[in-house]
């Protein structure tokens, strides 16, 4: 019911802002604020929302349009349009600028864009509902890993990231060998949904102790030693790696979870695949693409080139089936033990 | 089955002139049709009330499956990938993503009529599709309510609040139609909540009944969860509906609730017309790794070990594949389809015994599958021609943590995905061996369909549809749709033409043989 509420209170701001800029028509010699929410309310707030709330997933809300894009850039998002936004390019220079002072004024109605109790900017609050929709299921309703989705408070990329500059790749692009689908979001859009997660990374500092995660002090129930002993033994890791070859340093550059994710399944490690032509010509690159019916791979010089899977012969080289040959062999404590050694490679 | 004798019955090439014509020229749908659908209709989430995914068409065979060709392309214009089974109804379809439904004539693929209307809350995880009674459709959505719209243009007659989305409930089912019910589901993993079923008036909306999985939040030792989140089927015969029920909550932490948690993690049989429970199966009795026991219960009559039997069916998502008597529950088989490494046994009731030591633990615990489990949402098929379960099949690795630290509340504790692969696997149902294996690649597979003419559709991770032979696994045909299918394929007879429909990321095709200009 409380949807239907939410509604008729919108109708009811509409009606009065219909009034008023109706209103305002009929007046003469209004004054650039009022003349900004008349341009607002005739031009804008269909998609952007009466009280600049915006209409998630399709349509950004505008509270604090100007803290993320200069005067310019408002300007040429109104002239040029933007996806699925249409350009206004015959505004009149008047009514533009007090649009834009219009939509510098704070937010008449916080109760409207805000349904639920919110601790943040408009923006973070924006992104907080687009989180919950969309990310929430992987990552965790409160960023911190849900169900196949990382703990995004605690990931190095959302620490480094600057007003979404790393986040946003992410999210734009997605993480397909990780099965992070591509979102097509609008900048703003991604902008707001790192806003949030900022703020959820200040929140889980703010409450240690209480929250899940894994801390490098919870990976150190291994023995060295019998961990030493698997890697040069039962383990078989010297077929391929060596302590004071590739390994060397390696817990220098990785620490914690990462370091055993890593140690147990090398995500993105490359194949590499030869390919024997019917004329007997060879090719080896890295194997980019491969399904029943298709091979690709990238060359040496960064050609890429495929064929059909059955009119070649091919042969692949994956390393990493090494770490899927002993899934089914370890115990959990191999994997501890394994743990204690690789950290005392730095 | 009732629907599968009648089909048997008649002959293939069945055009328009359908054994029961459609109602009356309308858009509406008699109920009675929902217990043996026509070959021009698909009125039912798996097509009809078995859940075997299993066609009687045959007009597309071995011999020329490979000139399948596209009649048309749907295209939904959005991000979200369709996960839903389309409904086909007096020749239009009906399918979803969350907060849309469409309306498209299944002659030409263009579009009746859109229903639009973007919900602010909830998971929007996924939709399944709609149900149809009569006139009227029914919808969830992500912020947990139920909408009756009438079919014939889309328009809201009524919106119910199943749950409430505050609370963390959220919705993505097909509703499944029973006489005059209309049975749904709700989904919610992050809180410590009830599961529960519940009837609803197809008419007014009104509640009928609820049967909840699991005792109220707040219970001493009691368990929350059970999500009710798939598709139920139903047996005309013994009047019983079946449902799959979700993993117990808190998720990961088990300490306060010892026991087996019932009834999470379970097939339960339940009564369609009060909602009392005639039986329950727990597949993971203590879960402890986010398994949901909500695959598709899919009920097959057949001979199992020489005697004639009504059977029930489950690949779990825990990693065994179960048989059960369905008019008792009691187990026939229980065996595992792909790598498990968490049980120590299997009890005399033939459910999985949980090793304590593989409880996650906050240095980890390596455990197989992973937390999307050995098969999850898509759809299997069970084709009776060769006695094959075939199912999109995951073996993975995982590891799992969880410390006092976590807490006792929603997920209580963290697990990461190390490494797995897809597969489609044909199991032989009367010793769960695998007779034969299909690799789809790293990602996720897709939904199967089979048919008489012994095919098996579905598809790679890769995004290519796939052909299969049923008995042997080899491809037979494929086509490149761009991205992987993320809902279960679905055949119907139109205009003496059989056309198997399924979509990929945005878009819905309709694959067909070549007809003339």
């Amino acid at each position: 019911m409380k949807r239907v509420h939410k509604r008729a209170r919108l109708a009811a701001a509409f009606s009065f802002i219909l009034i008023s800029a109706l209103t305002l028509r009929a007046q003469t010699g209004t004054s650039p604020d009022k003349a900004g929410a008349e341009s607002y309310a005739n031009h804008c707030a269909i998609c952007h929302g009466e009280q600049r709330e915006g209409n998630l997933p399709a349509f950004p809300p505008l509270i604090g349009i100007k803290r993320q894009l200069t005067d310019d850039q408002i300007i040429a998002l109104i002239h040029n349009g933007k996806g699925r936004m249409p350009p206004f390019p015959k505004l009149p220079h008047e009514e533009v600028a007090s649009l834009l002072q219009f939509l510098g004024t704070p937010a008449m109605m916080e109760a409207v864009a805000k349904p639920e109790p919110a601790h943040g900017s408009g923006l973070a609050e924006a992104g907080r509902a687009l989180f919950q929709q969309n990310c929430a299921f992987c990552h965790g309703r409160d960023a911190m890993g849900g169900e196949s989705g990382p703990d995004l408070t605690r990931s190095k990329l959302v620490l480094a990231d600057v007003k979404g500059d790393k986040i946003s790749v992410v999210v734009l692009n997605g993480r397909p060998e990780k099965k992070m689908p591509a979102f097509n979001f609008s900048s703003q859009e991604v902008l707001s949904i790192a806003a949030w997660i900022h703020e959820q990374v200040a929140a889980a500092e703010a409450h240690k102790g209480g929250r899940r995660g894994v801390e490098v002090a919870d990976l150190q129930t291994g023995n060295v030693e019998a961990g030493r002993a698997y890697f040069n033994g039962a383990g078989g890791c010297t077929k391929c790696h060596s302590a004071t070859g590739d390994l060397a340093g390696v817990a220098s550059r990785y620490e914690g979870l990462q370091l055993e994710e890593r140690m147990l399944y090398p995500e993105g490690a490359k194949s590499h695949v030869t390919v024997t032509l019917a004329s007997g010509e060879k090719l080896t690159g890295v194997l980019v693409y491969h399904d029943e019916f298709t091979i690709g791979l990238r060359d040496a010089t960064g050609n890429y080139r495929s064929w059909p899977a059955r009119k070649i012969r091919y042969t692949i080289d994956a390393p990493a089936d090494g770490h899927v040959a002993l899934f089914d062999k370890y115990t959990d404590d191999d994997i501890h033990n394994l743990m204690a050694y690789v950290q005392t490679l730095r | 089955m009732l629907t599968g004798i009648v089909l048997a019955a008649t002959p293939c090439l069945l055009p328009a002139q359908s054994p029961v014509p459609p109602s009356h020229g309308s858009t509406g749908l008699d109920p009675a049709l929902l217990l043996k659908p026509t070959p021009d209709s698909w009125p039912l989430y798996h097509g009809d009330y078995s859940g075997k995914r299993h066609s009687h068409l045959s007009q597309i065979t071995h011999e020329n499956v490979g000139k399948l060709t596209l009649a048309w392309a749907f295209q939904t214009h959005q991000a979200a990938a369709i996960k839903s089974s389309p409904l086909l109804v007096n020749g239009i379809l009906y399918f979803t993503v969350p907060d849309n439904i469409w309306a498209v004539d299944a002659r030409s693929g263009h579009m009746l009529w859109h229903y639009n209307k973007p919900t602010s809350q909830g998971d929007h995880i996924g939709q399944r599709g709609v149900a149809m009674y009569k006139d009227w459709l029914y919808f969830t959505t992500p912020d947990a309510h139920l909408i009756s719209l009438n079919a014939k243009d889309g328009t809201v007659r009524w919106d119910k609040v199943v749950a409430d989305v505050n609370q963390g409930y959220w919705m993505t089912m097909a509703p499944l139609i029973v006489d005059n019910h209309v049975i749904v589901g709700v989904s919610g993993d992050f809180d410590n909540l009830t599961g529960y079923l519940r009837a609803i008036d197809p008419e007014t909306g009104d509640t009928q009944w609820q049967w909840n999985s699991t005792p109220p939040a707040g219970t001493p030792n009691g368990t929350t969860g059970g999500m009710t989140w798939m598709t139920g089927t139903y047996d005309p015969a013994l009047h019983l509906v079946y449902w799959g029920t979700g993993n117990p909550t808190p998720v990961l932490n088990g300490a306060t609730r010892p026991g087996d948690d019932e009834w999470t993690c379970s097939i339960v049989a339940i009564n369609p017309d009060n909602g009392k429970l005639a039986w329950g199966f727990q597949a993971s009795p203590h879960d402890t790794h986010d398994w949901d026991a909500v695959e598709t219960p899919v009920l097959v009559d057949g001979i199992f070990h020489g005697e004639q039997r009504k059977m029930l069916m489950q690949t779990s998502r825990n990693g065994y594949f179960f048989v059960l008597d369905r008019v008792t529950g009691k187990s026939l088989l229980t065996t595992t389809y792909g790598p498990t490494n968490w049980a120590l046994g299997i009890d005399k009731m033939g459910r999985p015994v949980p090793n304590p030591a593989k409880e996650p633990a906050p240095d980890g615990r390596l455990i197989a599958p992973d937390e999307s489990g050995l098969t999850n949402y898509r759809s299997p098929s069970f084709d009776p021609n060769t006695g094959l379960f075939i199912v999109d099949a995951h073996p993975s690795w995982s590891l799992y943590f969880a410390k006092p630290a976590d807490g006792n509340y929603g997920w209580a504790g963290a697990d990461y995905n190390l490494w797995g692969k897809s597969v489609i696997e044909a199991i032989d149902y009367q010793t769960g061996k695998i007779r034969w294996t299909h690799e789809v690649g790293g990602g996720s597979g897709a939904g199967v369909l089979t048919t008489d003419a012994g095919l098996t559709f579905t598809g790679d991770s890769s995004g290519n549809v796939l052909a299969l032979d049923s008995a042997t696994g080899k491809t037979l045909w494929h086509a490149g749709t761009g991205a992987s299918m993320q809902s279960s394929p679905i055949t119907y007879m139109l205009d003496g033409r059989q056309v198997i429909l399924a979509g990929s990321g945005g878009v819905l095709f309709a694959w067909t043989l070549p007809q003339g200009p």
